[in-house]
């Protein structure tokens, strides 16, 4: 354990002191001061009557050796190990069906699950619609027949103002991550943070909200399709 | 007005956009990758002077024998009619990891549009495995030593039943099709780095991305 934490409530002390385990190890010295998130309203999704799930053994359960979803997660970047085998969520190549891999490892117990369960079915189109290019620049080319700029080899204008005098508007490491697990009532601190901030476990209780209103409300359907939950009831 | 008063637009397809934009908000909702979000400030249906060429949509990152690629797509989705988004007063930084400290950049790779006249350019600081500063025309491969980079208009390469996400969400019943991809016949602009992973690589340290961009003088 890296550091002390301070939360009011028990029940996300202990849940937190557990995500603390599996997201490894961090370092404060280069520590940015962000305002703390203010609390915000849980995400409100219909869920079946006495619906109540725990969503810790989600977050703490092994996607690939050695990374658990909460690794994946916190911080949240996009994670390359360059003695291994390229493809989501080792890097992700235009290709990869991040979203219900994604699914999968939030929702599923992967124990029980593969990681490529949604992949399989599928729940999601699992390509682009047009082709992507073999070489660089590997992005497919633009639909239609939208108006470019006229040509010039040089002379732009380009600023030249220090970072400093920008201001933050937007961040993203790993898909869906800000759009899926931070609720709306915290965007605007999760976008000003960095993975820093991650690390330190400030969205936590957000991502923890956020992911059971997902649970609740979706268990009954997971229960239905005979699929394995990684949530446990409370 | 939305905010495109200081990116690039055809002067004649501008207003166009405006009315665009506003369909578009009504329709998108408010998941995607990272589309439209924060929705508070890059979500007209949120915000009504949206950030469109600060939102981010995606950041892609993968690895060959020989070379690193990082592809960020912004300012989208927009129709396939749509000019490309570049802003003068945005700054766009790739930033990237490659020791045990996880969140703290060792590299920096940073991107801005100018212009001369109409034309736009694109420059590009900080690319691992370049001697100085690239740049260039946009829609044009700039090539220094190892490194490539591009700026320009593409497809965009996300693929999701965005529809099936929103009524899951409002429902409470999963009810995605895979054969449903909101995406599909829309661009983004975008930019594409490649560099040598040798310019990368530290022992068996993984390497960790992520995007931000920033506005000069401010959020609108």
């Amino acid at each position: 354990m890296r550091r002390s934490l301070r939360l009011t409530a028990g029940v996300a002390s202990l849940s937190l002191a557990l995500l603390l385990t599996a997201c490894g190890g961090g370092d404060s010295k280069t520590s940015t001061p962000v305002t703390p998130p203010a609390q915000s309203a849980p995400l409100v999704i219909p869920a079946p009557s006495g619906a109540n799930f725990n969503v810790l053994p989600c977050l703490s359960q092994l996607v690939a050796p050695g990374k658990t979803v909460a690794n994946l997660v916190v911080p949240d970047t996009v994670t390359i190990d360059l003695n291994a085998p390229s493809g989501f969520p080792n890097g992700r190549r235009l290709t990869d069906s991040v979203i219900d891999i994604t699914l999968a490892a939030l929702f599923l117990d992967l124990t029980r699950e593969p990681v490529t369960r949604f992949v399989n079915l599928p729940l999601g189109p699992q390509a682009n619609e047009v082709p992507f290019r073999p070489d660089f620049p590997y992005l497919a080319p633009a639909n239609g027949n939208a108006t470019l700029p006229p040509f010039a080899a040089s002379g732009f204008n380009f600023r030249t103002d220090a970072p400093a005098a920008y201001t933050r508007v937007d961040r993203m490491g790993m898909p869906a991550v800000a759009t899926v697990v931070i609720g709306p009532n915290e965007k605007l601190n999760y976008n000003d943070g960095d993975p820093i901030n991650d690390d330190k476990l400030q969205y936590y209780p957000e991502i923890n909200r956020t992911l059971k209103a997902f649970a609740d409300a979706l268990s009954d359907d997971f229960a239905a399709a005979n699929l394995k939950m990684c949530a446990t009831p409370n | 007005m939305i905010g495109l008063g200081k990116a690039f637009c055809v002067s004649a397809t501008c207003a166009v956009l405006v009315g665009a934009a506003s369909f578009l908000a009504v329709d998108r909702g408010l998941f995607a990758a990272d589309h439209l979000d924060p929705p508070g400030r890059t979500d007209a249906a949120v915000d009504p002077n949206p950030d469109v060429a600060a939102d981010i949509a995606d950041v892609y990152a993968w690895h060959t024998a020989n070379n690193v690629v990082i592809a960020m797509t912004f300012a989208g989705p927009q129709p396939a009619s749509r000019a490309p988004t570049y802003d003068r007063d945005i700054l766009y930084t790739i930033n990237i990891s490659n020791n045990a400290v996880p969140f703290d950049p060792e590299f920096q790779i940073r991107f801005r549009f100018g212009f001369n006249g109409q034309a736009v350019g694109v420059q590009f600081t900080g690319v691992p495995g370049s001697t100085g500063p690239i740049e260039g025309p946009v829609e044009t491969n700039l090539v220094q030593g190892p490194v490539v980079v591009r700026a320009g208009l593409f497809d965009d390469p996300f693929f999701f039943d965005l529809q099936g996400f929103k009524e899951t969400r409002s429902t409470g019943k999963l009810s995605f099709k895979n054969d449903r991809n909101f995406f599909a016949g829309q661009n983004d602009t975008a930019v594409v780095v490649q560099m040598p992973r040798s310019a990368l690589e530290n022992g068996t340290n993984p390497i960790r991305i992520w995007a931000t961009t920033a506005r000069f003088g401010g959020n609108i």
